[in-house]
């Protein structure tokens, strides 16, 4: 079964060449990948609810992690929507643990390998409804 | 000038001005041959050698390989025609380079405490940048804020903003560089800046100062909501030129920003040939607009990013220099000396920051600092070494300061003008990225020009194409980044004390703007910007319009969705 | 099969339509369980199958046109179809980025699908979503090809209106069209028609649509800019009559009816596939048939008889 993904920068951050590097080199992975560009957590949920994702990808250095990123996740819980949902861009380290205790299943750093982030996915990858 | 010169070859050949007698070239290839057969031969392997743009490098570089180079023409002195030396006579001993930490968070006041902290320490200049609300056009209490005001830059809502920002700053004797990134940003709030100086009655001949003013900052370089169409952006960004032009004579109203498309994706050639080609397309503008190109051409400015290939990046900022000479004396028969000098501020490269072992990251900034300065950059920005976690400590932006002061005080690099000058390598490199950017420059015009690659999207297919080549080649190990995939990190993570923006910052800006909004003449912000959204659809400047507005306190946001709703929305390209 | 599946599903839970299209691309026995249940109540939904060359703006056109019809008060299913990566088997699917504005809007569903193989500009899953989307109740299905420049005919077996776009100085595409052109395509856009070459390209058009004289259907051509939202609302109105002729002309049903026949035809096939492969894998012997036949020892027609031969015999039909 072929994993998809929904793809998107969160909110106003305007650095696309992580996401668009990310999207890519899943779908080098076997990935099929359904970038969103920038929007906003309603808009990403709903997006991810239509396509059926098995994952949420969010990248950020805008520093938005911690309202819209956790944002997403609530969103999504409560539609009852429970894709796994992971973050990437530069996020502090102190700042990791309350992202995970909100629902987000892992934060990759700026230098994580590509390779590494698709072997999280597809062990940690579930049905998009409980 | 390689080309024109290998044109000409048999008529400069032997003259005085040849950098080297030919006789003693033809004895220079015959020995080289014969020290390749008899000394080199086995003791260098198969491998081949680029630079970060993909030039090959060579084993050694010798007189041959600057044979074609005619002092005057392609060299020449400090301070003069073509500039590559360096666009003052005496550079550094006349005036080092301005020490210039961004910096801006939280609200205008938090800001306004950071600048007098860093001017205090030395720093010769003031630098802000702005969160992304305001940057992308939208007020602290719009919707689509939250989560950002006050978060990656400081927030400006309004002309009561840009004065608490500046409150205690000298803006007539030091310079203030602002970074509004896009043209719909940097109109309104230049016209802050402006309004605000002749509320304090400061003359206007004596701000000094930049703004950034990129439309490819608006329509490729980064991603949002809601963009502008290129062309509209573009208008604005030649609006913002022209103004400052004719009322600004101290102020750059452009910087054109090779730094964040290279941090996008793209080569340093590429940095450099998109932005000579932003001037170029402005410069035409402003011609069919009926200004003069003496007018305006001395106050464009320029970005530079400097990566770690260290002789790359230096022979990347004198080709810069010959390549603009080049364009404004030939091409647009600038008159006026100025015209044809490219002045750049320096800002050490983001993205080869590393979060493993962030320490090195001060390394990696000194050596790309170094190279500024070896460049001839007028001034500089030394990234923090923390920034891969968070925007800069005092701490951390204090070290940047101290690393550009021990450039200046202790290595005596400053000492002499353009000290890399008439190194064979260094001088090969320079006309070879120098015929590589003119020949990038003129791929984008036969596809119709800046502005026409943005709109197709060609543009951020190329550097969408780098940074995923970029990625693989750091994944493949082909790229080395120490501690990262070279020697990679034993070490636990290093702990870094992380910059906090003040969390208040949106509900304190929240507040000002409810207020504004009550005490202001609200008829007279409808009629400021009613005539602003008519003359949206003429062929005018809009600066004297936009100040109007916010002279009346009409808001950042208001003004911005005036844009949105005249220009119309632009699909960013997929990619 | 969850009977409270079934239940939110009648409900429109938007959670559960996402969830089935998904089990649905995925071929998965879920999705056939549900497909199963579902294809008796279908036959509603006015399919309509948007192609085109690439840079013809065709995410962007199908973005205005479902704004519009959701104004109007439809509901609306969209698919769009990018390619699979030959290489990783993965996909960027990056059409819906036009069309998040609609994501706002309730009435409009976006699915995106990878070909995953498929040559004929569809994903082999298309004509399943299509039901699912019909069964929901959807009163529009809008399919969106690949659009890889040339002519893709799967769009034309499972909907009922072809829409064709291109821009204006794409002549040599239309060139390269003109093979399948006059078969595939019930209306004709010219896109970007703000560009010049535009009345060229609609006069090429009439010229190649006028060599057909036989039609009874004489596709109208229209020009748009999608991106200032002009035109949008001619075609919609033409897009409605094709639905009006297709309804008196009966065309309507027999188009379903010949889906419904294609269907079953290619299920059979499926299935008979499945079968006569799971035969050869099993029986050693054939295997050192097939070995001859690859090293050019047997010839194939002799080999492939035998072996059906013993297929028939092994199933006791004759």
């Amino acid at each position: 079964m072929k994993i998809k993904v929904v793809m998107s920068k969160l909110g106003l951050d305007i650095h696309w060449r992580g996401a668009l590097v990310v999207s890519r080199m899943l779908r080098d992975e076997g990935m099929e990948v359904v970038y969103l560009g920038n929007q906003f957590p309603e808009q990403i949920v709903e997006a991810a609810i239509q396509e059926g994702a098995d994952v949420i990808g969010l990248s950020t250095l805008g520093g938005n992690h911690l309202t819209l990123g956790i944002k997403v996740v609530q969103i999504a819980r409560e539609k009852g929507f429970n894709s796994l949902i992971i973050m990437g861009g530069v996020i502090p380290e102190d700042d990791i643990p309350l992202l995970k205790e909100a629902g987000i299943a892992e934060v990759f750093g700026p230098e994580t390998k590509i390779e590494n982030i698709a072997a999280f996915i597809r062990s940690h990858v579930k049905s998009g409804i409980a | 000038m390689a080309n024109k010169q290998s044109q000409s070859n048999q008529e400069t050949l032997g003259k005085e001005q040849k950098l080297l007698n030919q006789e003693a070239i033809k004895t220079i290839e015959k020995e080289k041959e014969r020290w390749k057969e008899e000394t080199v031969k086995g003791k260098v392997g198969e491998k081949e050698y680029y630079s970060d743009s993909g030039i090959p490098i060579k084993l050694l570089y010798t007189p041959d390989d600057i044979k074609d180079l005619d002092y005057m023409e392609d060299i020449g002195f400090s301070g003069e025609a073509p500039y590559v030396r360096g666009v003052y006579p005496n550079m550094y001993r006349g005036r080092l380079f301005t020490v210039r930490q961004i910096a801006g968070f939280g609200t205008p006041e938090d800001t306004n405490q950071r600048f007098k902290f860093l001017l205090k320490n030395g720093a010769t200049g003031t630098s802000v940048v702005l969160d992304l609300p305001t940057i992308r056009g939208y007020d602290s209490d719009d919707p689509e804020a939250e989560g950002h005001v006050g978060a990656a830059g400081v927030s400006i809502d309004s002309i009561e903003d840009v004065e608490a920002l500046y409150e205690g700053i000298p803006i007539d004797e030091i310079s203030s560089n602002i970074v509004t990134h896009l043209p719909s940003t940097t109109v309104v709030i230049l016209a802050m800046f402006v309004a605000m100086a002749e509320k304090k009655g400061i003359p206007l001949e004596k701000l000094s100062g930049t703004n950034q003013n990129d439309f490819l900052m608006e329509t490729t370089v980064g991603s949002s909501l809601e963009v502008l169409p290129p062309k509209a952006s573009f208008r604005l960004q030649c609006d913002a030129i022209e103004f400052a032009s004719q009322n600004l004579p101290r102020w750059n109203p452009v910087s054109y920003n090779g730094y964040n498309l290279r941090e996008a994706g793209t080569t340093a050639v590429q940095e450099v040939a998109c932005a000579i080609a932003n001037a170029i397309a402005t410069s035409e503008e402003l011609i069919r607009r009926g200004n003069k190109i003496d007018d305006f051409a001395k106050r464009l400015s320029f970005f530079w990013n400097l990566y770690n290939d260290f002789f790359e990046e230096i022979a990347k900022c004198r080709a810069s220099r010959l390549v603009w000479h080049d364009v404004m004396k030939n091409r647009f028969n600038a008159k006026h000396p100025k015209s044809h000098l490219m002045r750049f501020h320096v800002q050490t490269a983001g993205l080869t920051l590393t979060k493993v072992e962030p320490l090195n990251n001060i390394a990696r900034a000194a050596i790309q600092g170094l190279a500024a300065v070896l460049g001839g950059a007028q001034s500089l920005h030394v990234d923090s070494f923390d920034e891969a976690y968070s925007a800069p400590t005092e701490e951390s932006a204090l070290i940047s300061i101290r690393t550009q002061q021990i450039i200046q005080t202790e290595t005596n690099v400053v000492n002499t003008v353009d000290p890399l000058a008439g190194s064979y390598f260094v001088e090969n490199l320079t006309q070879e990225m120098a015929k590589r950017i003119r020949d990038y420059i003129s791929e984008i015009e036969s596809r119709g020009g800046l502005v026409s690659v943005v709109e197709s999207g060609w543009l951020h297919r190329e550097i969408a194409d780098f940074a995923y080549q970029m990625q693989r080649d750091i994944e493949s190990g082909e790229l080395k980044i120490v501690g990262l995939n070279y020697f990679p990190s034993e070490q636990s993570k290093t702990k870094v004390e992380v910059f906090r923006y003040p969390e208040s910052a949106e509900s304190t800006q929240k507040e000002k703007l409810r207020k504004l909004r009550e005490k202001r003449d609200n008829d007279k912000v409808e009629k400021a910007l009613r005539v602003l959204r008519q003359k949206c659809h003429e062929d005018v400047n809009l600066m004297p319009y936009i100040k109007e507005a916010v002279l009346a306190y009409a808001t950042l946001g208001e003004i911005e969705e005036l844009f949105r709703e005249e220009f119309g929305l632009w699909q960013f390209p997929l990619v | 099969m969850d009977q409270s599946l079934l239940t939110r599903f009648q409900q429109k839970d938007p959670l559960v339509l996402g969830k089935l299209l998904r089990e649905v691309e995925n071929q998965t026995s879920l999705g056939y369980e549900f497909l199963k249940l579902c294809t008796t109540k279908t036959g509603n939904s006015h399919v309509i199958g948007i192609t085109g060359p690439p840079g013809a703006g065709k995410s962007t056109l199908v973005g205005e046109l479902c704004k519009k019809w959701s104004e109007m008060g439809y509901s609306i299913g969209v698919v769009l179809i990018d390619p699979t990566s030959p290489f990783s088997g993965g996909a960027l699917l990056g059409d819906r980025i036009r069309m998040m504005e609609l994501a706002k809007n309730s009435g409009v569903f976006i699915k995106s699908l990878a070909t995953r193989g498929s040559l004929g500009g569809l994903a082999a899953s298309t004509a399943d979503i299509v039901q699912i989307y019909d069964a929901f109740g959807k009163d529009i299905i809008v399919i969106e090809t690949v659009g890889v420049g040339q002519v893709e005919f799967d769009v034309m077996n499972i909907s009922d209106t072809v829409v064709l776009i291109n821009v204006p100085g794409l002549g040599d595409s239309i060139q390269t069209l003109k093979g399948g052109i006059m078969e595939i395509a019930d209306l004709y856009v010219i896109n970007q028609a703000d560009r010049p070459g535009a009345d060229e390209s609609v006069r090429d058009l009439n010229m190649m649509i006028r060599e057909k004289k036989q039609l009874t259907w004489k596709p109208p051509i229209l020009k748009t800019v999608a991106t200032n939202h002009e035109g949008i609302e001619e075609l919609i109105n033409e897009i409605e009559n094709h639905k009006a002729y297709l309804k008196t002309s009966n065309l309507w049903n027999k188009k379903r009816e010949e889906r419904n026949l294609k269907r079953f035809n290619t299920q059979i096939n499926q299935l008979f596939h499945q079968k006569i492969n799971e035969f050869i894998s099993t029986n050693n012997h054939i295997e050192n048939s097939i070995v001859r036949v690859k090293e050019g020892k047997e010839d194939p027609f002799t080999a492939a008889h035998q072996i059906f031969e013993g297929f028939l015999t092994d199933h006791n039909i004759k």
